[in-house]
């Protein structure tokens, strides 16, 4: 175990966290202004994850949150374990073969944004009974509103927003490996794990397509959430 | 016996299929500064690397022949224990820069405490090594607040206080502006005096002549000559490899030809030509 | 563009003399206490009566009030508001806002969670304010943490306003080439990669580079690192953490027991 876990770490694993750290950070913030309807804020995590390792990637989530709530808003502590579990995850999807062409990158990103359901549910209940200071609870609230279980409404909430999130959060990652010199990649604990096997550009479209499915699918049940 | 003993020396990166370093022999002595010229992708910095230490410890790859330092053989050592006897410093600076440590003072001790080195100890240490170099004055500066130039000597600062048998330099100045180049040419002047031992890439090739004691020409991984600066530098088999001579070089070539140069010997600095044509006057 | 990532205020007082672990274990405790403590006032008293004073105290309390003003009390504000008007707990409604109501308990609910997340972030707050980065972690290195850490932390606290002040150009140099945060979304969207690609490519080309210049100055050394700071620990912040933690574990008792 013990092992396994140093496994993850050379030099440049220490190098690339912090810079990971500022890239969720900064390109989050990029995001922000922008006003688009994703967070984009693991990126740095993913990349850590798949060329070093879940246990580098869950660190570098862990410690992301914590100087972020350190440095920019409290808001971001509570929720350190979410980001620790989308490393861990990431790292382990990369390990089973799964950051290797699109199509698997796309699957990659829908099995993290399930975990961070997961994960970040027991903490919105329990912490802030539902209610975080996030612009989404405006739908947590509504579908309390309705008359849905708590956990249920929480849960759903984060069902609407996490997978377009994450599935784009695991293809710019993938994007950002490909585009990088092979020297430069080389030299992680976990290349290999990169690797993209057979580049085909269908399985480009066929992500891209999967992805617009899913943004349509969260328009639909937005409008019919809020319109019905 | 020699500090450095290079024996056979050929190298590939991972992931590529001609070796960057081809049977390198080469010794050098304590005290020598050599001077390692060359184009690029002809195996400078992958030399520097293997005489860090980081090739093939850091980059992996296939490697056959042997570095000794100090008798130490290369293949039986690791990296963490090799860079104690043989420091390393490159072209940018800011890249240098640990980025653990809020103030220069505490830059420069960073290597000291990696290498456990006692509290007393590395106060002294630090506060030598900056008066060899003359940054004191920047100790409780923020080590990115810097000009160019003061990162650079901040990072030599920092490799000399580990007090290091052999200083390897790869193009320490390329990225400096001229009072950058002064400032770390300056220190360098000071190591030589001190008879530290230094191999050094650079370009300015009249900064090579007043240094250097023996220089190196590569091209593609092989030593293709090498001995006195005056020698090496005006040499024919430089220019038909297509390697950069100085202007002053170049002039007093022409000279020879229609019979304004006298002497045997070519020039490589503007004092070895004024001299010359001085004479001829 | 030299502003660092450091709350850090220098002054010469007891709370800054205190070793940075007994302030650490100070935080938790506050942080234990507020959200344990079976009291619905306690929150807000730790705040008013114990976290205000210990910032006169430290001598920082200008800056204390700063950040609070500026960071807390608006996050603490927000929560509260939506708390109040989204939990749906409650009968006795207190006012409606459309569909939305605030209830006796539903404020309550929000009192109490908006009083525990301002103990939290003001203890941190004190915390950062009297404690310099570099003396916590050569502390807490000096103890027993990997010296690796302390490198990514103080690393990230460095590296976080570069990387801010570059996506500031490269946001300002695009403008200039007509990007408009303010446009469609597919435009906006598609504007995400020339902003991030830049910024992203050019940190992660860096890391072989940098992790060759420390590792050239010893980061993967066996031996025992020393520091070059003295971090001084007395008997008194020995007793400070001991009765701290009994203060956690009678509070986490009080919860489970009542």
């Amino acid at each position: 175990m013990l092992d396994k876990i140093k496994s993850n770490f050379n030099t440049q694993t220490w190098v690339l966290i912090p810079i990971a750290i500022a890239i969720n950070l900064v390109v989050g913030q990029i995001v922000l202004t922008l006003k688009l309807p994703v967070f984009l804020d693991s990126i740095g995590t993913v990349l850590v994850a798949v060329l070093c390792g879940p246990w580098a990637g869950a660190l570098t989530g862990a410690l992301s949150n914590t100087i972020a709530g350190i440095a920019l808003d409290p808001g971001w502590f509570p929720w350190w374990p979410v980001a620790a579990m989308i490393g861990y995850m990431a790292g382990r999807m990369a390990e089973w073969g799964f950051f290797k062409s699109w199509w698997k990158v796309v699957v990659t990103g829908f099995v993290i944004a399930l975990t961070a359901v997961i994960v970040s549910t027991p903490i919105a209940v329990y912490l802030f009974g539902g209610i975080t200071a996030s612009g989404s609870s405006f739908i947590t609230a509504y579908l309390l509103q309705t008359g849905q279980g708590i956990w249920q409404a929480v849960a759903s909430t984060s069902f609407i927003t996490e997978p377009v999130d994450k599935i784009t959060t695991a293809m710019l990652a993938f994007a950002i490996i490909l585009g990088l010199p092979k020297r430069t990649v080389g030299g992680y604990p976990k290349a290999a794990n990169a690797e993209a096997e057979g580049a085909d550009r269908n399985q480009l479209y066929i992500a891209i397509g999967v992805v617009v499915l899913l943004v349509l699918f969260a328009a639909f049940l937005l409008r019919n959430i809020l319109g019905g | 016996m020699a500090l450095v003993n290079i024996q056979n020396l050929t190298y590939k990166y991972p992931l590529t299929k001609t070796p960057a370093l081809q049977n390198i022999n080469l010794q050098i002595e304590q005290g020598e500064f050599i001077s390692v010229i060359g184009a690029n992708g002809a195996g400078k910095s992958t030399l520097c690397y293997a005489l860090a230490g980081f090739v093939p410890h850091f980059f992996k790859g296939e490697i056959s022949g042997e570095i000794e330092v100090d008798g130490v053989a290369s293949s039986k050592s690791t990296l963490d224990e090799w860079v104690v006897n043989v420091g390393l410093a490159f072209q940018n600076p800011f890249n240098q820069i640990s980025g653990a440590k809020y103030t220069v003072f505490e830059e420069i001790a960073f290597g000291l405490e990696n290498a456990g080195v006692p509290r007393e100890q590395m106060q002294s240490r630090v506060e030598e090594a900056m008066k060899l170099t003359g940054i004191s004055n920047l100790a409780d500066r923020s080590p990115y607040s810097l000009s160019g130039g003061q990162q650079q000597r901040v990072a030599l600062t920092s490799i000399l206080v580990m007090q290091p048998k052999l200083l390897v330099l790869d193009e320490p100045t390329s990225q400096m502006d001229p009072i950058g180049t002064r400032e770390v040419f300056s220190v360098i002047h000071n190591l030589t005096q001190s008879g530290m031992t230094v191999v050094m890439v650079e370009h300015k090739v009249e900064w090579i002549a007043h240094f250097a004691t023996r220089v190196i020409a590569l091209k593609d991984g092989s030593i293709l000559t090498e001995g006195k600066p005056g020698d090496v530098l005006t040499s024919d088999v430089l220019t038909k490899n297509g390697f950069g001579v100085s202007r002053y070089t170049s002039v007093a070539r022409e000279a020879k030809k229609q019979g304004l140069w006298k002497k045997e010997k070519l020039p490589v600095t503007l004092f070895e030509a004024a001299e010359g044509f001085n004479r001829n006057a | 563009m030299h502003e660092r990532l450091s709350f850090y205020i220098k002054r010469d007082s007891v709370i800054h003399r205190l070793n940075p672990l007994t302030k650490l274990v100070l935080v938790f405790a506050f942080i234990g206490v507020a959200f344990t403590f079976p009291w619905y006032w306690m929150s807000l008293s730790l705040f008013l009566f114990v976290l205000i004073p210990l910032a006169f105290v430290a001598k920082v309390s200008r800056e204390y009030f700063f950040t609070a003003t500026r960071l807390i009390l608006p996050a603490a504000g927000f929560l509260f508001l939506m708390q109040a008007l989204f939990q749906p707990i409650g009968e006795e409604i207190i006012f409606q806002f459309y569909f939305l109501d605030a209830t006796r308990e539903s404020l309550a609910f929000a009192f109490t969670i908006a009083a525990r997340i301002i103990v939290m972030i003001s203890a941190f707050t004190l915390l950062l304010l009297t404690t310099h980065p570099s003396e916590l972690m050569s502390d807490l290195t000096r103890r027993g943490l990997p010296g690796q850490f302390a490198y990514v932390i103080i690393s990230t606290l460095q590296i976080l306003p570069q990387m801010q002040a570059k996506a500031q150009t490269i946001i300002a140099a695009q403008r200039s080439r007509g990007l408009d945060t303010e446009s469609t979304f597919l435009k906006r969207a598609g504007s995400v990669l020339p902003l991030v690609g830049p910024l992203v490519f050019g940190s992660l080309v860096e890391v072989e580079e940098r992790a060759i210049a420390i590792e050239a100055r010893g980061f993967t050394s066996k031996k025992e690192k020393t520091s070059l700071h003295e971090v001084p620990d007395t008997v008194t912040d020995k007793t400070i953490r001991w009765v701290l933690i009994i203060l956690i574990i009678l509070s986490i008792s009080l919860n489970l027991w009542l």
